[in-house]
């Protein structure tokens, strides 16, 4: 046994990631870690990192037990990790970023450029990918650095690499590449944990899988005693046990449209509607254009080609300002950046978007303020000790609610969620639906980004599924399977 | 060759030869090896304090206290060789490295242990320093018969009909060269300063290396505290005031940006070579006083401006063409 993990746990905030989790990694395997987001992959894969500490559990490394505090004690237990968001240096060079941190040094304490510039080539040579040493990361294709991140951790003498999604963004001619390479790393007795969406892929490479399903452990066996369907229902296949208070209202004539959308290297053909009191989901996996297109509606980036129909009437959206005053609100995914000022009070933040409704002649008039923001907080039941509370100190709950106060204020008709409970614990969760529930039954129509299946299902009306930057279909929740959902979104069908 | 001609080093390169040519049909007697010479060793200082601010840079911070700490380095060693005039010039230029070296290191452990902004600790440091000259000097000047003649006579060697001076700042380039491209500390300064996150999980002390940064940047402040005071043969509480701003945007138009990680050793060089080849040509091509401060920096943004437009963003990719 390489690596076992025992009776892992962790929780954050009160939200159960990882229950009591047990995880093995043969010597000389190819191991497939597989979950829907949220299943608790990451946080399995950041605990072996040394990025988090279990709450409880043991860690057994060659059968010996090993606790990792950092990360850099995770480097020199052997492990090395290929992460999707990027831990590279774009501005160095392809030898520098393989040998960042141990750079050889000469006797006279020089760098050694030349023995380092060699070793990469050797290396790129070996795993044959047609890479220049000298070449900066951020002239490299996303392939080509998950190339130079395997050969970080071969330098490091890794016996453990694990790879997180590598695949998501590459080319079939990549992947295959990329098969080859791991393939030739097992070889070499590396062992290997493999994340990955893609299930025709996990049963051509792997040799074992392991599913978590909302952070407990729901099956670990050999690829061989299975099969895709049968993964597939062990990713997915639950019920639906959360409660989801989506109302049952009318839904009236289509208020929304777009047609043809198009955006240079994002996405292309986009055609959905939404009817009014209608929400409508938008699955996919992470990166597969939703959040860009929303982005492009509202007026954040621009369109290079297509139409957005409001009410029938064709509108013109160049800039945010022209979805809100058209009534179309977009609730960003990164709350903490792009959607509240964690500086400034909760008044404030609520009357952030509407000043000029609350002015008068460019002075604002506070007692207007007070209003909106005392009725929108009563609304939301958002929860302050005092008026003049910094939003920062609020809980992520309270945050999301006020982000989402914030554009109420505009009084829209069309709201534009992203990932709307995120990182939020379970009660404050189940809070925003029942309130989305209500807007609806008030007349208004959502759109919801979201890659929780279970929210997706319980909450919308229809789903329009994505898939690297296409629609895949525009399915009727009440009709599809959770099962057709998740085929959808990774490419199979 | 598009690579070359897009090198940012390159552009620099050729906008001073172009400065060159047309300052040289305006007054021929401005290209002449003497006044060239004359323009390399006023800008020495420049280069040697660029070259420091730009370890400072690379991690993402900056070194606002140079010009004082030059300034305060410089008068505690001119009133000591009022006192002790026997001494000899070394002992002086040591000490005034050490001086400036403590005065940089405060400025590191203010930033790396107490977490005070670095912009903050700075400000800070850049009147404290410059207020503690008023003190230690009862705010009065040292002139130039006050020092001995050795203090003075060093500044005034010449080597191939070329300065100490400039000779000093070829020396710093070269060690400045080295110790970024070359050592285990440089690079680990671009790393870090490139994406600090990931800096730390391949296991760099991002507090070492903060605090390593300022005490060389004062280090060479404290250096060029001797040599500001033994080429005027002056110290005041008013010398080298401002000139931190100088330094920045040598840096800056030498292409070290101040989001991190990013420059070379001949841009800054090249950046400080064109910021005292514009102070120096505008007087020469009769262009009055009162404009010079706003041509040059017009120029300044000029030369920021076409540096950053040879930078192009990639977008980010989602469909893949298969």
């Amino acid at each position: 046994m390489k690596l076992e993990l025992k009776n892992i746990s962790k929780n954050f905030h009160g939200v159960k990631a990882l229950q009591n989790v047990d995880f093995q990694l043969q010597e000389n395997s190819i191991h497939a870690l597989l979950g829907e987001n949220g299943a608790g992959k990451s946080t399995l894969v950041k605990i072996l990192c040394g990025v988090y500490q279990p709450d409880s559990g043991i860690i057994n490394l060659n059968n010996k037990q090993q606790s990792i505090p950092d990360p850099s004690a995770s480097l020199s237990l052997g492990i090395s990790a290929i992460h999707q968001e990027s831990v590279m240096f774009d501005e160095l060079s392809v030898t520098e970023n393989v040998f960042i941190g141990n750079h050889i040094t000469k006797s006279n304490g020089l760098v050694d450029w030349g023995l380092m510039q060699d070793k990469t080539n050797q290396l790129l040579k070996d795993l044959e990918a047609n890479i220049e040493p000298n070449e900066k990361i951020k002239d490299l294709s996303i392939a080509q650095r998950h190339i130079v991140q395997i050969s970080r951790s071969l330098i490091h003498d890794a016996d453990i690499v694990i790879m997180d999604e590598p695949t998501a963004s590459l080319s079939q001619k990549e992947i295959n590449e990329l098969y080859t390479i791991i393939r030739n790393l097992k070889k070499q007795n590396k062992s290997i944990i493999f994340i990955s969406h893609k299930l025709d892929e996990v049963i051509e490479v792997c040799d074992e899988f392991t599913v978590l399903r909302d952070g407990e452990l729901i099956k670990s066996d050999s690829i061989q005693n299975t099969n895709k369907d049968q993964l597939i229902t062990y990713m997915a296949g639950r019920e639906v046990n959360q409660i989801f208070p989506k109302n049952n209202v009318t839904i009236e004539n289509e208020i929304f449209e777009v047609r043809n959308l198009f955006k240079k290297t994002q996405f292309k053909d986009i055609n959905f509607n939404l009817r009014k009191k209608e929400i409508l989901g938008f699955y996919g996996l992470v990166g597969s254009g939703r959040t860009e297109i929303m982005k492009s509606i509202f007026g954040i980036t621009k369109l290079d080609e297509g139409e957005i129909l409001f009410k029938d009437q064709k509108i013109l959206i160049k800039k945010p300002s022209d979805a809100i005053d058209q009534g179309i609100v977009y609730l960003s995914e990164e709350r903490q950046q792009l959607g509240m000022t964690g500086l400034m009070s909760v008044k404030d933040n609520i009357n952030m978007a509407v000043m000029d409704r609350n002015s008068n002649f460019y002075v604002m008039n506070t007692l207007k303020e007070i209003k909106n923001s005392s009725a929108m907080q009563e609304k939301l039941n958002i929860k302050v000790s005092y008026w003049s509370q910094l939003t920062q100190s609020l809980s992520g709950g309270n945050q999301q609610k006020t982000v989402i106060a914030k554009w109420l204020s505009t009084k829209p008709e069309v709201l534009i969620l992203d990932e709307p409970t995120k990182g939020i614990d379970v009660r404050s969760k189940s809070a925003v639906h029942e309130f989305m529930g209500e807007l609806v039954e008030e007349g208004m129509s959502i759109m919801m980004i979201s890659s929780e299946l279970p929210e997706i299902l319980g909450m919308c009306d229809r789903v329009v599924v994505m898939y690297k930057g296409l629609i895949k279909d525009i399915l009727n929740v009440k009709e599809a399977s959770s099962e057709q959902i998740v085929k959808l979104a990774s490419g199979e069908s | 060759m598009k690579k070359i001609l897009l090198n940012r080093d390159f552009i620099l390169f050729s906008i001073i030869l172009i400065i060159l040519i047309a300052v040289g049909f305006a007054n021929p007697l401005f290209v002449t090896p003497k006044s060239i010479s004359d323009v390399l060793t006023d800008t020495s200082i420049l280069i040697i304090l660029a070259l420091s601010q730009m370890i400072v840079i690379l991690i993402r911070a900056i070194d606002l206290s140079v010009a004082s700490n030059l300034a305060l380095s410089g008068m505690l060693i001119s009133l000591l060789s009022t006192v002790h005039p026997e001494l000899p010039v070394y002992y002086f230029i040591a000490l005034s490295c050490v001086i400036g070296t403590i005065l940089g290191v405060l400025n590191g452990i203010s930033i790396a242990i107490l977490k005070v902004p670095f912009i903050v600790t700075t400000l800070g440091t850049l009147s404290i320093y410059r207020g503690l000259i008023y003190f230690v000097s009862d705010g009065k000047q040292v002139y130039s018969n006050e020092f001995s003649e050795d203090f003075l006579a060093l500044i005034h060697v010449k080597f191939l009909s070329l300065s100490f001076l400039f000779w000093l700042a070829v020396v710093v380039f070269i060690v400045i060269y080295v110790l970024l491209n070359h050592t285990r500390f440089g690079r680990n300064l671009y790393s870090l300063g490139g994406n600090p996150d990931a800096a730390k999980y391949i296991g760099i002390n991002e507090n070492k290396y903060i605090i390593m940064a300022y005490s060389l940047s004062g280090f060479f402040a404290g250096l060029c505290g001797y040599l500001w005071v033994a080429r005027y043969s002056v110290a005041s509480t008013q010398i080298a005031i401002g000139f931190e701003l100088t330094v920045i945007s040598a840096c800056v138009v030498g292409g070290i940006s101040v989001m991190g990680g990013v420059g070379t050793v001949l841009g800054c060089v090249l950046g400080a070579l064109l910021i005292g080849l514009i102070r120096n040509a505008l007087p020469a091509v009769d262009i009055s006083q009162f404009w010079q401060l706003a041509i040059s920096g017009a120029i300044i943004l000029l030369a920021i401006i076409i540096n950053t437009k040879t930078e192009q963003r990639k977008e980010k990719t989602i469909m893949v063409k298969n």
